[in-house]
């Protein structure tokens, strides 16, 4: 694990640890994806409204912790900032706000909602011949929605080939509805399928500066807790769990460690 | 109604590019002659009504202005996750312009009728809620709205009143001030019927096309008086009653699901929406003790 991925889950642990707030495992799932779509995407931390930018959507708003940690590596606002996620009267919340936080382009929260509006943002681009780029991460908890199919036929329908929709498949949905052979099931719905190691930067950083003449989908395989065993083993315990001191120093050494 | 609403949008599209439609399948025909002049801004997009929403959002974000159009029930109780948070919450406002409310569709019975829509719209910041009445109304208050960067909700009708009235925004039209101890308030098609059986009656009339923001100084100006507020749906009645202070009753859906099938008018009937049933109603109240 590269050190600014460390130093990433680190803040999340230790936001979640003083705010009481957080679903640390979804995070843990997402770091390495956010981190390559930031790495990767046309984007200006001094100007987040820079018109020339792609787009970035988190639809599966509870990860809205690690955006932060991510946004504030970035260098989008001081991590310090973040200390507040939750609290009362905080720009910070639980789930993002966009008119609060530069770099958050939409509201999510509800599942199954973000990925209908990156379709609505890619058709717009498209309308305007513009260059730009839409990308949406859903996971695969998520996908148990039906509006995520339906938003996902209507991006195939209009031939959106400027947009890339990542699928954290970080096992959540075997609590639930289960979508087994996710990739099979998006490749019938017409998208240009990929599937990656979503804890390797590299892969997905590949994947994401191709392009198509399709909607692309990229299944990315995590682990809910990635990082640290403890999360990993008891990721239902830990669902949304906030770590008191004792747990806080066995998770900050089982990260350093990488006990993936 | 509709076809105004296409002629209006016809009109409006020769200036303006950033007028987008997004059909749930419906109406497909009457916008053909968009859909050969403007092809890149024409949808039909299919029978999704969540993702009509949704998408419409997304174009919002990026300066459009769409016009999300299909079947009132669909596109209003089953998506309003998607308008009160991808729109409303979000603040990507766009128009919703429905058909087929309240009984337009009666004879498809309790899955096609829609009469929370105006209710529940209503509710949501951000928001503006418009049942227009006729074709002039329908064609001034889209002109008005559509490009305000709100979220607007236009409830379009295939019966609309055929009575002249003058249109303007949030403003409520006192057709009749008799000074009567008895008000009567409607909105929408329905002032057909309201009109025609108040017609030598002694009573004040008062009209709303605009449910949100609904014209509270034209309602305070009658609150000495019994208020009856007659409509063929949910919504006015509890916008009225904001106002406090007031005396207001209710003569409009009953509590149950009308599933009598038949036309438009049988259903008002049933209900008690038909000119004689309203007048009854205006009778009765006018024999209840007054306030002054």
């Amino acid at each position: 694990m590269i050190p600014v991925l460390k130093e990433i889950r680190s803040d999340i642990l230790r936001i979640s640890k003083t705010s009481g707030h957080g679903h640390i495992p979804t995070c843990f799932s997402v770091v390495e994806i956010l981190y390559a779509i930031y790495d990767t995407i046309n984007h200006d931390p001094n100007n987040p409204i820079w018109e020339d930018r792609d787009i970035f959507i988190l639809s599966k708003g509870h990860a809205a912790l690690a955006h932060y940690c991510i946004l504030a590596k970035f260098g989008y606002f001081d991590i310090k900032a973040v200390d507040s996620f939750g609290a009362f009267m905080s720009d910070f919340g639980c789930h993002a706000d966009r008119l609060k936080i530069p770099g958050i382009e939409a509201s999510t929260g509800a599942l199954g909602h973000g990925i209908g509006i990156a379709v609505g943002m890619a058709l717009a681009l498209k309308i305007k011949k513009s260059h730009r780029r839409v990308f949406v991460l859903i996971g695969d908890g998520e996908a148990n929605e039906g509006s995520v199919w339906e938003a996902i036929m209507v991006a195939v329908d209009l031939k959106l080939s400027n947009l890339t929709i990542v699928y954290d498949n970080n096992m959540s949905h075997l609590r639930g509805l289960q979508i087994h052979n996710s990739a099979d099931r998006f490749r019938a719905f017409g998208c240009d399928v990929v599937v990656v190691d979503g804890h390797s930067v590299k892969e997905i950083k590949n994947e994401m500066n191709k392009t198509s003449d399709k909607v692309r989908l990229i299944v990315a395989n995590t682990k809910k807790g990635y990082g640290c065993k403890t999360l990993i083993k008891n990721q239902y315990e830990w669902h949304r769990k906030s770590p008191d001191e004792k747990e806080f120093d066995l998770l900050m050494v089982e990260l350093d460690e990488e006990t993936v | 109604m509709r076809k105004q609403f296409r002629d209006t949008i016809m009109d409006l599209s020769a200036h303006d590019e950033k007028i987008v439609m997004i059909l749930g399948d419906v109406s497909v025909y009457l916008f053909n002659e968009f859909k050969q002049k403007y092809p890149d801004r024409f949808y039909n997009m299919g029978i999704c009504e969540n993702t009509l929403i949704s998408v419409a959002a997304g174009l919002s974000s990026h300066g459009f202005y769409p016009f999300v159009h299909t079947i009132a029930p669909f596109i209003t109780e089953r998506s309003y996750e998607q308008i009160k948070l991808d729109m409303c919450y979000n603040k990507f406002g766009g128009n919703i312009v429905s058909c087929g409310a309240s009984f337009d569709y009666a004879w498809d019975g309790a899955t096609h009728h829609c009469y929370t829509d105006l209710g529940i719209l209503r509710m949501l910041p951000h928001i503006e809620v418009i049942q227009p009445g006729s074709r002039k109304e329908v064609d001034v208050l889209i002109r008005s709205q559509y490009n305000n960067g709100k979220t607007t909700y236009f409830r379009l009708s295939d019966h609309p009143h055929d009575i002249d009235i003058p249109v303007e925004f949030g403003k409520g039209v006192v057709l009749k001030n008799a000074n009567a101890n008895v008000t009567v308030m409607t909105a929408g098609p329905i002032l057909g019927n309201v009109v025609e059986a108040c017609r030598d009656l002694d009573v004040n009339l008062i009209y709303f096309h605009t449910i949100k923001p609904v014209d509270k100084a034209t309602i305070s100006m009658f609150k000495d008086t019994q208020i009856l507020v007659i409509h063929d749906a949910f919504g006015l009645y509890e916008a009225v009653c904001e106002v406090p202070g007031l005396s207001v009753s209710y003569h409009g859906m009953p509590d149950e699901f009308c599933c009598w099938y038949g036309q438009l008018t049988e259903v008002r009937e049933k209900i008690g929406l038909d000119v004689k049933s309203i007048r009854q109603a205006v009778h009765q109240k006018l024999q209840t003790p007054q306030r002054r």
